[in-house]
This record gives C-alpha cells, sequence and structure tokens, in this order.
C-alpha cells in the first residue's frame, strides 16, 4: 500500500467509524427526550425506564463519537496538512462554530446524565433536548466544511496559494444547504430505523412487550419521518450536484456520453474500459427529467472530462444504488408504520420487516458518504487541489492506518459487547412492565 | 486581532491543563496501590470526573481549530514533524476517554472487566500525558525541522531526547499533584482522603525532583531552557514563587480548606505555564530555521476576525452554560443520584 492509499483508507475508515456514533449522538438524545417528555407528561414509569436505558446508550456511544472526532480534528492535519494549510483558514469557520456547539453539548450531556436528582425535572429535560439540539447543530456546521470541499468558493486561487479569502462565503457555499439537509435526515432515519428495529427484535421475543413497543413507536415517528422526506432531499440533492459536479453525477449514474435525452440507469455495472454502463435497466430521458426538469436536456457525461480527472466510478455507482435503494425500501416501510399506526396494531410481518431494516440506515449513511467523497476525487478541493498534492509527507502511513485499524476495531468489538450486555441486562430487569 | 487568538490560545491550553489535566491525573492516579480503597477511590473519581469529563477535553480541541484557522502554517508543521507523537497521544486519549465511560456505563459491573477498565484508564492517561509534555517540550527546542528529506531528521529527531522525555514526567506528575488535591475535597471519608493527601504529597516531592531533572535534562539541548531561563527574571520569579506556594497549599491542606487549596495548587500551575509562556511566547514554536512566531504566521486578516467572532459569541454560550454545570455539581449537595 502506497503513502497516498494509507492515508486515504485511514481518512475514510475513521470517518466511517465516527460517523456512526455522531449520527447516534446527535439524533438519539432527542428519542430519548421525546420519551422523558412522556413521562413528565403522563407520569407513566415505563417512558421513565426507557428514558434510562437510551441514557445509558447515549452516554456509551457519544463517548467513542466524541474520542474519534478529537482523532478526526487532528488527522485532518497530520493526513493532510497540504489541505489545512490553504483550507483551514477558509473553513475555519464553519469548524469554529461546530466546536462551540460541541462544547454546549458536552457541558449538556454532563448535566443530563449525572444531574437526575440536582435539577428541577423540567429543567433537567431542557438539558436533555439540549444535548439533541447542540449535536445536530454541530453536524450541520461540519458539513459546511465538507460541502466547502464539494463546491469551493470564497477565494482566489492563483499559483497554488489562495487569496482574498472571504470565509462567510466560504461557509455558505452553495452545496451547504442540500448536503446538510440529507445528512440530517439520514441521521434521524438511520438512528431511528436502528433503535426500532433493536425492539421490534425484543419485541417480537416477548420481551418487555409494553416497553418495547412505546420505544418502537418513539424511534419510528422520527426514522419514518425522515423516510419519508428523504427522497425529496435527495432529489434536491442530485438537481444541485447536476450543476455544481457534473463529474459525480456522471460517475453516480454511470454515464459516460454527454448527450440529450440521457436515460436513468437502475443497477448495472459500470465499465471503464469500454465506457459503458452493462446490464441495467434504462428508464429513456429520465435522467435529463431528474438533474435538469426536462426530459430533453442535455446531461454532460464522463466524457467531457479527461481520464484522470475520473472519479473511481464502479464504487461510487454501486454505493449510490445501494444508498437508494435502501431509502427507497425504508421509505416504503415508513409509510406502513404510519398506515398501521393509525390503525393501532402492527402485524409480525411488519415488525419482522423492521428488525431487518436496523443496520439499514447506517448501511445507506455510509453509503452516501461513499457517494460524496469518492465521488469528488481525484480532487480533496474540487477542480482546485488534488488529493494527492495534500498529502503529507510522512513516510510510512500504512503503519499509521493499521493501527488506527486494529484500534478502531477494537473499540468497535468493545462497545459492540458492552450494548448487548446493556440490553440484555435492562430487559431482564423491565421484564414485569 | 493576533492578541486575542494568542490569549485564546493560552487560556485554551490554561484550562486544558487544569481541567483536562486533571482528568488525566485522576487516571495516574488510580494507578498507584490503595489495600482495599480502590472501588471506593473509583467512585469518588467517577463521580467527580463523570459530569465535566467531556467538557475537559475540548479545550484541546478549541486549541487545534484556533492553530489550523489562524495559523495554519504553525498547525501544518506541527503535523507533520510531530507526526508520531501526536499519533501516540490521540491512541492514548481514544483509549482513555472511552474506557472511563465503559467502566462507569457498563451494564454489568464485575470484577474482572472493572480492573482491566481500571488499569487501561490508568495506563493510557499516563501515556498521554508523557506524549502532551513530549510535544510541549518539542516545540521550542529547535529541532523541527520541515525541510530535512532523511527520515530519522525529519520524524524523529524533533521529539526524540532525554529533555522531552523528562518534561513529560514533569507534565504527568503536575496531571497527578492537580488530581490528588482536588480528589481531596472531593469525598467526605476519612481514609481515602488521607490516601489522597499521601498521594499529593508524594507527588509534590516528585514535582520538585521531576522539575529539577527538566533543567538538568536541558543542558543537553542547544538553545536549552536552563540558559534562557536564567536570564530571564519574570521566569524565574514565576518558577520560584510556584515553589515557594507549596508551602501555603500545605499550610491550607493541614486546615481542610478545599477551595484554597485548590486554588493555590492551580496558581502554581498558572505561574509555571506562566514562566514558561514567557520565556518563548510569541514564538512558541521554533524549526532549525528559526521560529514560526503567532504574529508572523497568522491567517489573512478575514479569516482571523471571524474566528474571533466565533470565539467571542462562543464563550457568550461557553463560558454561561460550563459556569451552570459547575454550580450543578460542585456547588451543590453532595448527595449521589
Amino acid at each position: 500500500m502506497d503513502d497516498l492509499t494509507a492515508a486515504r483508507a485511514t481518512m475514510g475508515f475513521s470517518l466511517g467509524f465516527h460517523i456512526i456514533f455522531a449520527v447516534i449522538g446527535m439524533t438519539m438524545p432527542f428519542l430519548m427526550s421525546a420519551a422523558h417528555y412522556l413521562h413528565l407528561k403522563r407520569g407513566d414509569a415505563v417512558y421513565l425506564e426507557l428514558t434510562r436505558m437510551w441514557m445509558k446508550g447515549v452516554a456509551i456511544f457519544f463517548a467513542v463519537g466524541a474520542v474519534s472526532g478529537t482523532v478526526l480534528s487532528f488527522e485532518l492535519g497530520l493526513l493532510w496538512p497540504g489541505f489545512m494549510e490553504h483550507a483551514g483558514p477558509i473553513i475555519g469557520m464553519p469548524f469554529s462554530w461546530e466546536g462551540t456547539a460541541f462544547f454546549v453539548e458536552a457541558v449538556a450531556i454532563g448535566l443530563f446524565l449525572y444531574g437526575w436528582k440536582r435539577m428541577k425535572p423540567w429543567v433537567h429535560w431542557v438539558t436533555g433536548l439540549m444535548v439533541g439540539v447542540s449535536g445536530f447543530a454541530s453536524g450541520i456546521f461540519v458539513v459546511a466544511a465538507n460541502s466547502w470541499m464539494n463546491a469551493p468558493q470564497g477565494f482566489e486561487w492563483a499559483d497554488g496559494v489562495a487569496r482574498n479569502i472571504d470565509p462567510v462565503a466560504a461557509m455558505f457555499n452553495r452545496a451547504w444547504p442540500h448536503q446538510a439537509i440529507h445528512m440530517q435526515l439520514a441521521a434521524l432515519q438511520a438512528v431511528g430505523f436502528a433503535v426500532a428495529g433493536v425492539h421490534a427484535f425484543l419485541y417480537l421475543r416477548g420481551r418487555a412487550p409494553e416497553l418495547n413497543l412505546k420505544a418502537l413507536r418513539i424511534a419510528m415517528v422520527f426514522g419514518a419521518s425522515a423516510a419519508i422526506l428523504q427522497p425529496v432531499s435527495g432529489h434536491f440533492a442530485g438537481e444541485r450536484i447536476a450543476e455544481l459536479q457534473p463529474a459525480k453525477l456522471a460517475a453516480i449514474e454511470g454515464h459516460f456520453e454527454t448527450r440529450t435525452h440521457a436515460p436513468l440507469t437502475l443497477g448495472g455495472i459500470p465499465d471503464v474500459e469500454t465506457r459503458s454502463t452493462k446490464w441495467g435497466l434504462e428508464l429513456p430521458g429520465a435522467l435529463s427529467l431528474l438533474a435538469h426538469r426536462d426530459p430533453a436536456a442535455e446531461v454532460i457525461g464522463l466524457d467531457r472530462f479527461p481520464r484522470e480527472d475520473w472519479p473511481p466510478v464502479l464504487i461510487v455507482h454501486l454505493a449510490f444504488q445501494l444508498m437508494v435503494a435502501l431509502g427507497v425500501w425504508m421509505a416504503v416501510l415508513g409509510g406502513f408504520f404510519f398506515w398501521y399506526r393509525r390503525k393501532a396494531n402492527f402485524p409480525r410481518r411488519f415488525l419482522w420487516a423492521l428488525v431487518f431494516a436496523t443496520p439499514l440506515g447506517m448501511i445507506a449513511v455510509e453509503a452516501g458518504w461513499i457517494v460524496t467523497e469518492l465521488g469528488r476525487q481525484p480532487w480533496i478541493i474540487y477542480d482546485v487541489m488534488r488529493t494527492a498534492d495534500a498529502v503529507t509527507p510522512v513516510p510510512g502511513m500504512v503503519y499509521h492506518f493499521v493501527l488506527f485499524l486494529a484500534l478502531y476495531l477494537g473499540l468497535a468489538a468493545v462497545t459492540a459487547w458492552l450494548f448487548v450486555r446493556q440490553v440484555r441486562i435492562t430487559q431482564r430487569k423491565f421484564e414485569g412492565l | 486581532m493576533i492578541d486575542i487568538l494568542i490569549f485564546f490560545i493560552g487560556a485554551s491550553l490554561l484550562l486544558y491543563i487544569l481541567l483536562g489535566g486533571s482528568d488525566f491525573g485522576a487516571g495516574i492516579v488510580e494507578l498507584l496501590p490503595a489495600r482495599g480503597l480502590r472501588r471506593a477511590r473509583k467512585e469518588v473519581i467517577n463521580r467527580a470526573m463523570g459530569p465535566v469529563w467531556e467538557a475537559n477535553h475540548i479545550w484541546l480541541i478549541l486549541i487545534v481549530v484556533i492553530l489550523f484557522v489562524g495559523f495554519p502554517r504553525i498547525f501544518a508543521t506541527l503535523m507533520i514533524s510531530l507526526h508520531v507523537p501526536f499519533l501516540a497521544l490521540l491512541v492514548g486519549i481514544v483509549i482513555r476517554g472511552t474506557v472511563f465511560t465503559f467502566r462507569h456505563y457498563d451494564a454489568v459491573q464485575e470484577p474482572v472487566s472493572q480492573k482491566v477498565y481500571t488499569w487501561l484508564f490508568g495506563l493510557s492517561s499516563l501515556w498521554s500525558a508523557l506524549w502532551l509534555g513530549i510535544i510541549v517540550a518539542s516545540l521550542t527546542r529547535g529541532t523541527i525541522d520541515p525541510k530535512a528529506t532523511d527520515v530519522w531528521r525529519a520524524y524523529f529527531a524533533p521529539w526524540w531526547g532525554v529533555y522531552p522525555l523528562a518534561v513529560g514526567i514533569f507534565v504527568a506528575c503536575i496531571f497527578a499533584f492537580l488530581a490528588s488535591v482536588f480528589l481531596v475535597g472531593e469525598t467526605e471519608d476519612e481514609t481515602l482522603k488521607r490516601r489522597f493527601r499521601r498521594d499529593a504529597a508524594v507527588f509534590n516531592v516528585l514535582l520538585i525532583a521531576t522539575g529539577g531533572l527538566v533543567f538538568a535534562a536541558s543542558l543537553g539541548e542547544r538553545p536549552g531552557l536552563l540558559r534562557l531561563f536564567i536570564a530571564h527574571p519574570v521566569a524565574i520569579a514565576a518558577v520560584v514563587s510556584a515553589t515557594l506556594l507549596f508551602v501555603a497549599l500545605w499550610r491550607f491542606v493541614s486546615r481542610r480548606q478545599v477551595m484554597l487549596t485548590r486554588a493555590v495548587a492551580a496558581g502554581q500551575v498558572v505561574l509555571i505555564l506562566g514562566g514558561w509562556w514567557v520565556l518563548y511566547a510569541p514564538n512558541v514554536v521554533l524549526t532549525v530555521d528559526g521560529p514560526l512566531g503567532f504574529y508572523d504566521q497568522a491567517a489573512p486578516e478575514p479569516a482571523l476576525r471571524q474566528l474571533v467572532i466565533a470565539l467571542l459569541v462562543g464563550s457568550a454560550f461557553i463560558f454561561p452554560s460550563l459556569a451552570f454545570l459547575l454550580c450543578v455539581f460542585k456547588l451543590g449537595a453532595r448527595e449521589e443520584q
């Protein structure tokens, strides 16, 4: 593995790891606060148990998210000093705001976790909600930094130096709205489905039926709403990408040839050698329609870009197909949820479908980030700086990669083990509820 | 503008050493034998550190953000030349941060896993403190060589040596000392109080010894801390008064004045850090080609302005919420949930 590959693998792995915990850390508090609210409002003890149960989950996942986030803030420099040296001042603004939001979150989580008997109940509830609000805000801010890499603005680039820096323009870049909306919905969706799936499983196994059903309902209200809204935000994102990063869109769709009436290819395997996508289902004119709201519009293909500026087409295309397929399936499940919720009765078959949907949201989040990040390659700042020019000169990056791979895999294993222990114990304790 | 940023870097560094440092120190203290008090000591540390745990460590992130936004060249240079120690520090931070939470929130509190958590927490705390000291020492050695092409000169020589190690040990002692002084006031249990007081005494002696070690080790360095130090009356005054304050500290300890004891210990750290700061600031990073100063390495004006705004507005959120946190936990009644 050469140094650049190792650095990219380290970054990809660190981000892929952190994102799961970040997503849980910023949306799980909302679920927890909802349960807490219902307890305070109705005085129902089951909701109190649920709040405490979810709180412990939040504590564990938050800790892992916080340290892996700390690692990332260093890794930006450890792996990509060339990038940070130029980009740091330009996109520092969202990072500073993210830091502030995260600070508030860390304070709020301390207050909520340890403050049960030290504050008035509603003040305590607000601290729990603040964990979610500030976590959510920090997610929105940090996405601004990433979206700037996709749609860089707020500076002039000449002779390898950035001039006339305008951090405000950089922060409010044109990719921010669609990326932030898509990401935050994805977070709610992934966590909603993951939590609902676990509780559906426990319910089906006959464990603490009332508790698990109540948990499932709360989680799915978040998950299902987000899942139903997500295709709309995805479409919005697609339109913006068509405009901002046509090469990424072309890779996503396996679209090699610039043409009008461009078809949308469902599935299929893009072949870079023959410049064609095989075995896909083609919907005539659909890509033109989706990207430019006109079935006759011209959609730029990869042929407009020099070969060395192509993203890895195969992976980007497949990751995108996976994300969309999972998203559609979760939206369907979300629709059914609201349907059955009105009838106040969930068929077992639906609950089993939720069980199998437990990891789908998280997988979709990972797939989506693969699309965003690999779809931007070979650029680290789109059309400005290449990833290869930003990498650290430090040799032996493969050791760095192996070290963090081992560390994070170990951490993931311990977290999973703790999670299972937690679920077992709490479920046994509340069997009667 | 730059002055405000320097102030925030200095303040964050100080708060990180004081608050984060006592977290690290708590881990180091837990490595000491305790003869039957282990469990009680663990409980005290959980209760004392738990609520402030996450907040204490954000000062480090704040420093990183200020550096890469406001002083990107300094940040990039450090991340390249000190890649190895930063990596080592991160591994320690990851392990101790997670293990501390796991220990508290593990649903099954059984002796074996608890023991593993505690040992990991202690060792990784010591490890991180050592590397933090090594990094701080390496900043001002003048050994950072951005143009070096051979691996040793570029990535190992900047931090390799007796002097950085001595500073690492010194920092670990400061942290452990801070933690034991802090923990004395966190328990009502007399035997445990005595235990923490004894720990504080041990680290007090070690601090003076390793402080001497730092000066001795610096004789092997070319700009050399000691030589700079002797020529600088303010720094001398700071270190001498920090040392003399031990007398006041132990008087307050014996009178059981918790807040005053803590204030004195914090004051000592302020003096030590202040002494270091006046020796080097604003050139706290020295390379073979000369210093990378805050004033000549600052980012363009618009970036600095936005950073300062963010920091000031952020402080308006952060300090009240921190104050609220401290009010709720440190001034409230000491009953357990």
